[in-house]
């Protein structure tokens, strides 16, 4: 099983959201790691089939999406971020109607149906219209929802937004269940969610791949480039803004710092075991300022 | 499956309910007021409401074959009362039947004694009964031939603008009608087929419920969802399509149900099976009241499927239901603004063809439509172009949705 980005640019006018994106993916979990706008819902959506290319191939086992026609959406699964529900349908009508129009016969859908529900922990209140669903019973619906028609290639745009840790939790369990043979591809801006399950990270800047690696090769890059100091209160402000600072702890009068940056930050810097968060902030920490 | 959900995703929503209650009060209330005002008189005074239709039922309905003898005679006995000078009364402008004279021999009957009057009438005129009294014999004694010329000089009307074609085609379908025609009592039929066009309320209605169809799914953030799923891009989108029209015919049942129903309740469904001319003798269409009335219906909903086609074009190409209903009600409406100035010419032609005008009957204006040497009335023709806009724009609504592009 093998789904193909070839060349795969979409562009906005002169504005290009996803620029000449070269990939070929594997059964793993995915992770699409980027700032916001770096052009992973974009990507997403084209993979989905929902927004055309402006130019480049998506194939799925060789063969391109228009090639297979319903036959390609029949292997996706996506979970779109911040997707609307029916509010005035319950939860199960709204699985039974999203397992037709993901062509599942009548039987199927009702035997997925009350499966997935149990899984996503919603059979209890599957009879109450989702108008009356929290933020993270719905997101479990949507997961459920995608999960139906055993999708070869499963599509999750920032699964975990806005929920509270515990549903965090739950969900990534969730997601490491029905990853199993399947091309996972998870785009969040939460790192921590994605250095739990993705085996391969995909960090997307500007509409480009910047680094397609795998989960535990993907802090090599900047190995020797993360530092950790503990410097008194009142110096830690300069090095905020001269560094770009991972995690700051207070430990009694002083402040301990974790930086990122090409060279030690001071004489008495220690170099640490890079992490994903580092990895992050080392691309992305310009943007995510501001500067 | 899926029209089943997409059926209940239109009925499920709260705008929906609130906009069919609306609409269906809207159109008790439009065609009860004529039960309402009703008014009848008799020698005491007026009569108004449930009770001066039970009066008329009571008193007034009659059932007979209108032979040429029946009418020679009908026409004889009101020159007999008017030939007694007592029996007559004078307003300065017209001649009357006055005292029991009227309310014996005239009233129970007036309404068949007038159309029979307008039967003798110049296509100018307007009599009333009073006409009868100045007929000669050799006119009233021909009743069908009187019926016959007065359509015929209707048809030669300059001003209407007949073409030879579409003369003939008149005359032929007027060649249809049974004589002798049965008279009787007709009065809710008149009434429902002269209110029609009211039922475009419920269509703007119908139209107004079906317009988040698609752009629903664009608005609410569900669009992602469901094209990404395997019938997403086909089989969802006809069953969007038939789940409208399904909901488009049920909703549009309960308003003809209420639009008539209303109405034969209240003054009987007698006359159902009687020929229309018995309201019109100039009337064309070899119709009885109820085949009228079906025909009628069935030529709005013919509109009501084709402005649901132009909704949920609309609909697949605009972002909100808001956007679609601020383009659908002028479409709707701005017609009622314009008053036709004819039957002929381009613009009156057009005019009877546009959604409001064309939910008229208009069933004695002979307005007919040619294209070389095929003429059409105006029920075939807007049977033919509505269901042609229908076919056309379903489609494009189709493509519409299956190009969408799911972004920003």
């Amino acid at each position: 099983m093998e789904l193909q980005l070839q060349h795969l640019s979409k562009q906005y006018g002169t504005n290009h959201a996803v620029e000449d994106i070269n990939v070929s993916l594997a059964p793993g979990v995915y992770g699409l790691l980027g700032a916001n706008g770096a052009g992973k819902t974009t990507l997403m959506r084209m993979i989905c089939g929902v927004l055309k290319a402006t130019s480049g191939d998506i194939r799925f086992n060789g063969k391109t999406m228009q090639e297979l026609g319903e036959d390609y959406y029949a292997h996706l699964g996506y979970m779109p971020q911040d997707f609307g529900f029916y509010p005035d349908f319950t939860g199960r009508e709204f699985m039974l109607y999203m397992a037709a129009v993901k062509g599942l016969g009548k039987r199927k859908a009702k035997a997925r149906t009350e499966k997935l529900l149990s899984m996503v922990n919603l059979q209890e209140v599957a009879d109450k219209k989702i108008k009356s669903y929290s933020g993270g019973m719905k997101q479990r619906l949507g997961i459920a929802q995608a999960e139906l028609n055993r999708p070869s290639i499963l599509i999750l745009d920032e699964p975990t937004a806005g929920l509270d840790p515990k549903e965090r939790v739950r969900f990534r369990n969730l997601i490491s269940d029905f990853a199993k043979e399947k091309i996972v591809i998870l785009s969040t801006h939460i790192v921590s969610d994605v250095s739990y399950i993705a085996d391969t990270i995909l960090l997307m800047k500007k509409g480009r791949f910047l680094l397609q690696e795998p989960m535990a090769a993907v802090t090599d890059n900047i190995r020797g480039k993360v530092w950790e100091i503990l410097v008194p209160e009142w110096e830690a402000a300069s090095f905020r803004e001269q560094f770009s600072v991972v995690n700051l702890h207070h430990e009694g009068s002083m402040v301990r710092l974790r930086i990122v940056h090409e060279n030690p930050p001071a004489d008495n810097a220690v170099s640490v075991e890079p992490g994903l968060e580092d990895l992050f902030l080392y691309h992305f920490g310009e943007e995510q300022e501001g500067k | 499956m899926l029209v089943k959900y997409e059926f209940l995703k239109i009925i499920r929503k709260k705008s929906t309910f609130i906009i069919m209650t609306a609409s269906l009060l809207l159109t008790a209330f439009l065609f009860g007021l004529p039960i309402i005002q009703y008014q009848t008189y008799n020698q005491d005074g007026v009569i108004q409401g449930a009770q001066g239709i039970a009066y008329v039922k009571e008193q007034y309905s009659m059932s007979v074959p209108l032979s040429e003898e029946y009418i020679a005679e009908s026409i004889g006995e009101v020159q007999r009362l008017f030939a007694d000078s007592q029996n007559v009364g004078y307003d300065g402008n017209e001649r009357f039947l006055i005292g029991d004279a009227y309310w014996n021999h005239i009233a129970p009957r007036e309404k068949m004694l007038n159309m029979i009057a307008k039967t003798y009438d110049s296509p100018q005129e307007n009599s009333g009964y009073q006409k009868l009294a100045e007929l000669e014999a050799a006119e009233y004694n021909n009743f069908y031939q009187a019926m016959e010329d007065k359509m015929q000089a209707l048809r030669n009307t300059p001003s209407r603008g007949l073409s030879d074609a579409q003369k003939a085609y008149w005359s032929n379908m007027a060649d249809k009608i049974k004589v002798p025609l049965q008279y009787g009592y007709f009065e809710g039929w008149e009434i429902i087929m002269s209110s029609f066009e009211l039922l475009v309320f419920a269509i703007l209605s119908i139209c107004i419920a079906v317009a988040p169809v698609f752009c629903g799914e664009y608005q609410a953030g569900t669009d992602a969802v469901v094209l990404a799923g395997r019938f997403g891009k086909t089989k969802l989108i006809t069953a969007k399509i038939a789940a409208s029209f399904l909901f488009g015919l049920l909703a549009f049942l309960l308003h003809v149900v209420v639009a008539c129903g209303l109405p034969l309740m209240a003054f009987g469904a007698d006359g159902w099976n009687l020929p229309v001319q018995i309201a019109n003798t100039t009337i064309p269409y070899p119709f009885t009241f109820l085949q009228a009335a079906l025909v009628s219906i069935g030529v709005i909903y013919l509109i009501l499927f084709a402005m649901i086609s132009f909704t949920l074009l609309l609909s697949s190409k605009m972002k909100t239901p808001y956007l679609v209903i601020i383009v659908l009600v002028p479409v709707l409406f701005f017609p009622i603004f314009l008053t036709p100035n004819g039957t002929t010419g381009t613009y009156n032609l057009t005019l009877f063809l546009l959604p409001y005008r064309a939910a008229m009957s208009d069933i004695g204006k002979y307005i007919s439509y040619q294209f070389g040497n095929l003429v059409l009335d105006a029920f075939s023709m807007r049977a033919i172009l509505y269901a042609m806009l229908t076919v056309i724009m379903i489609p494009f609504a189709k493509r519409g949705f299956q190009k969408h592009q799911v972004a920003g």
